[in-house]
């Protein structure tokens, strides 16, 4: 008999576990999404896959992990994409980090002296080079770092693609199951019963509950620390390369997309779950965009829109069996990096249920990792 | 003599905690406001460079601590001269963020170590501009004595450079400057851990700043508290006075005069005597 493997969450994180497992054969794999598969965040999200911007500091498993993910990302966007026949529309632009004070350029070249030894390329721009590269730029910019690897995909393709990939592969797609209202973990098998009555059981679990994944830590048995943080994003009309690359500064960053947009993001609020938005969330970002993109000044942003961000309290995810009860795996709290992620979070955690990667590889990561601090603090 | 609750006190401003915290490097805002809120910091500090100087509401960071009542103590990190750092300084006075500047000025990209040179001829221009400055500075006495005589509010020797955690490399230097400073001492970067922080205490320092080591702790949260009471726990130690060190153990409990001698009572009250007296010995 085919081992049965459920997937809680139908995010890019449980999509792309579930297509990774279908992929690999020999399960019986079923997702299911208390609402509508593509994922809360994940259709949020800007698509950066930009590790070395996102790590600025030192070379520490989750630089490595997130390094791994961009890695394998052209491949693993193909494959999607042919199984789909939805273009994911990866984009290779690269990224500046834009310096706005002298003072700025000093730990950037800190970061480009560390992230060349790990393949970055980054190359050293002074204000004359920025201005060519990206003449959009404020003459305020003083210089700024180029890193050529860093791309970018359409993530509200890339989770329509991975849910169509799911389905070829056979997956059974559960959307609008409801709310898990229990998990039994006894036994050695998985049953799960929703706020609607349905019930799923099968041989192994993975959560992926994005920033809802705190509330399965009374199933689990430890504190699992997940604060939802939101983000705040708009978009304005603007033309294919008005803005060639992707854009970070210290409040904002800007990325264009094929669709005749220019995503500019994110706000991280804390204001529970709350997916609203708001006027000075949106009117923070729109002034910083006229005064990086002078052009952007008297524009307004044609879509606003929220996701919240799944923290953990160091800012790296989940991912690792559940101590106690290995027959749950958790795949969650991917913050800002998810769609980054996807690939190698997949990757990974189907080579532990295939018993291919010891856990201990995964222990900067392990699920339970906050527990004792969290008894001691009460 | 100090008494262990006397309030620290910089530029004026009678301070309730004697732990800084610097906004930097935290993996999120939520656990930005537990931590600060786990280590009772009063004074915070972060990078100007990186303040949305234009509306300092709309700031990425400081829109999650607006409505604490906290000093702010913008930091001109990056800065590689005195020039730039005035100017960081003036910036950070003009967009609403205090009269308060730690200094902070290197050239070095890998170690970060302080330019003591440039820190000493910013923090004496800063002074003249009637900043409240607070040099980041080398733990070399002669230097932050030159600092104070700049008129530095405050000095901030580093245990080790910024984010490495190695802790206090240099105990000895520390323990004379934190001696002869007529201004306060606030032991700042590479501090690893509680027990650095307690170290630092215990060689006199007046108070800590610490950012790397909770913001990049697994459970910054956790670490802000640990870093709270740690600076408790030295400074009451410092206080308390310990004892001296001796090469030989001596007995916790006497066993003369117990109640209940046991059969080897005897014998260890002259092995704890003969150990007491060898010390004696090497002390002298
Ligand atoms: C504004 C913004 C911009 C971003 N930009 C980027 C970017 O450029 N690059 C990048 O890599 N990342 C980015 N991110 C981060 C990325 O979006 C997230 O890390 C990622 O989407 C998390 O995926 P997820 O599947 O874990 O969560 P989600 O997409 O939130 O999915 C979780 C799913 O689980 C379901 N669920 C929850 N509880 C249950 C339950 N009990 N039973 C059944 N289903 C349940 C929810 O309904 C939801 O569909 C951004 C995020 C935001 C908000």
């Amino acid at each position: 008999m085919k081992e049965e493997l459920l997937v809680v969450g139908g995010g890019i994180v449980g999509l792309s576990c579930a297509y990774e497992a279908a992929k690999r054969g020999g399960r019986k794999v079923t997702i299911v999404d208390r609402g509508d598969f593509g994922g809360q965040a994940s259709g949020a999200a800007a698509g950066m896959l930009a590790p070395y911007t996102e790590n600025s500091e030192q070379p520490d498993p989750f630089f490595r992990l997130c390094l791994d993910s961009l890695r394998l990302y052209p491949e693993w966007a193909e494959e999607i994409e042919r199984l789909s026949g939805i273009s994911v529309e990866l984009t290779h632009t690269g990224s500046i980090q834009v310096a706005l004070h002298e003072a700025d350029m000093l730990p950037l070249r800190t970061r480009q002296r560390w992230q060349n030894e790990w393949g970055a390329r980054a190359e050293w721009l002074d204000a004359a080079d920025l201005r060519r590269l990206e003449p959009g730029l404020s003459s305020a910019a003083a210089g700024g770092l180029y890193c050529p690897e860093e791309s970018h995909v359409y993530a509200p393709k890339l989770v329509k693609a991975l849910e169509a990939a799911c389905r070829r592969l056979g997956v059974r797609c559960a959307g609008n199951a409801g709310d898990t209202v229990d998990l039994m973990l006894d036994g050695g098998r998985v049953r799960l019963v929703t706020g609607t009555g349905g019930r799923f059981e099968a041989d192994r679990v993975i959560v992926c509950a994005g920033a809802w994944t705190g509330a399965f830590e009374r199933w689990f048995g430890f504190a699992v620390p997940v604060n939802p943080i939101r983000g705040q994003i708009c978009a304005y009309h603007s033309p294919i390369g008005e803005v060639r690359r992707m854009v970070f500064t210290s409040q904002a960053y800007w990325v264009g997309k094929r669709n005749g947009t220019l995503v500019c993001g994110a706000s991280e609020d804390i204001a529970g779950f709350d997916t609203s938005v708001t006027e000075r969330g949106i009117a923070r970002l729109t002034r910083w965009s006229g005064r990086v993109f002078p052009a952007l000044a008297d524009r307004s942003p044609v879509h606003r829109w929220a996701g919240l961000r799944p923290a953990t309290l160091d800012g790296w995810p989940l991912l690792g069996p559940v101590p106690g009860a290995p027959q749950a795996v958790v795949a969650a709290g991917h913050y800002r990096n998810g769609i980054l992620l996807a690939p190698v979070t997949a990757k990974r955690i189907c080579d532990v249920l295939d018993g291919k990667l010891p856990a201990a590889e995964l222990a900067p990561f392990a699920p339970d990792r906050f527990a004792a601090s969290a008894r001691t603090l009460g | 003599m100090k008494r262990y609750d006397s309030q620290l006190e910089i530029g004026g401003t009678k301070l309730r905690s004697r732990l800084f915290l610097g906004t930097g490097r935290f993996p999120n805002p939520a656990v930005l406001q537990q931590s600060l809120e786990a280590s009772g910091a009063e004074v915070i500090t972060f990078a100007v460079r990186r303040v949305n100087l234009d509306s300092v509401e709309d700031d990425s960071v400081l829109q999650h601590v607006e409505d604490r009542s906290l000093v702010y103590l913008p930091n001109t990190s990056g800065a590689g001269n005195a020039d730039e750092a005035v100017r960081i300084a003036k910036l950070a006075r003009a967009a609403g963020l205090g009269n308060w500047i730690k200094v902070e000025i290197s050239r070095d990209e890998r170690t970060l170590l302080p330019d003591p040179l440039e820190t000493l001829r910013a923090t004496e221009r800063l002074v003249r501009e009637g900043f409240v400055a607070l040099p980041y500075t080398s733990d070399d006495p002669m230097l932050c004595r030159r600092l104070e005589e700049a008129g530095a509010a405050a000095v901030m020797p580093g245990g080790a450079p910024i984010g490495t955690g190695l802790g206090i490399l240099n105990p000895y230097n520390l323990g004379l400057i934190a001696e002869q400073s007529g201004v306060p001492v606030i032991v700042d970067a590479g501090l690893g851990s509680a027990q650095d922080v307690v170290q630092a205490m215990e060689l006199g320092a007046d108070g800590i700043l610490v950012n790397t080591p909770v913001a990049k702790a697994q459970d910054p949260v956790a670490m802000a508290k640990a870093m709270r009471l740690a600076v408790e726990a030295g400074r009451l130690s410092a206080m308390a006075g310990r004892i001296p060190r001796k090469p030989y153990a001596s007995a916790s409990s006497s066993t003369e005069g117990a109640l209940f001698g046991g059969p080897y009572a005897a014998g260890s009250a002259i092995e704890g005597r003969r150990a007491e007296t060898s010390a004696e010995g090497l002390r002298r």
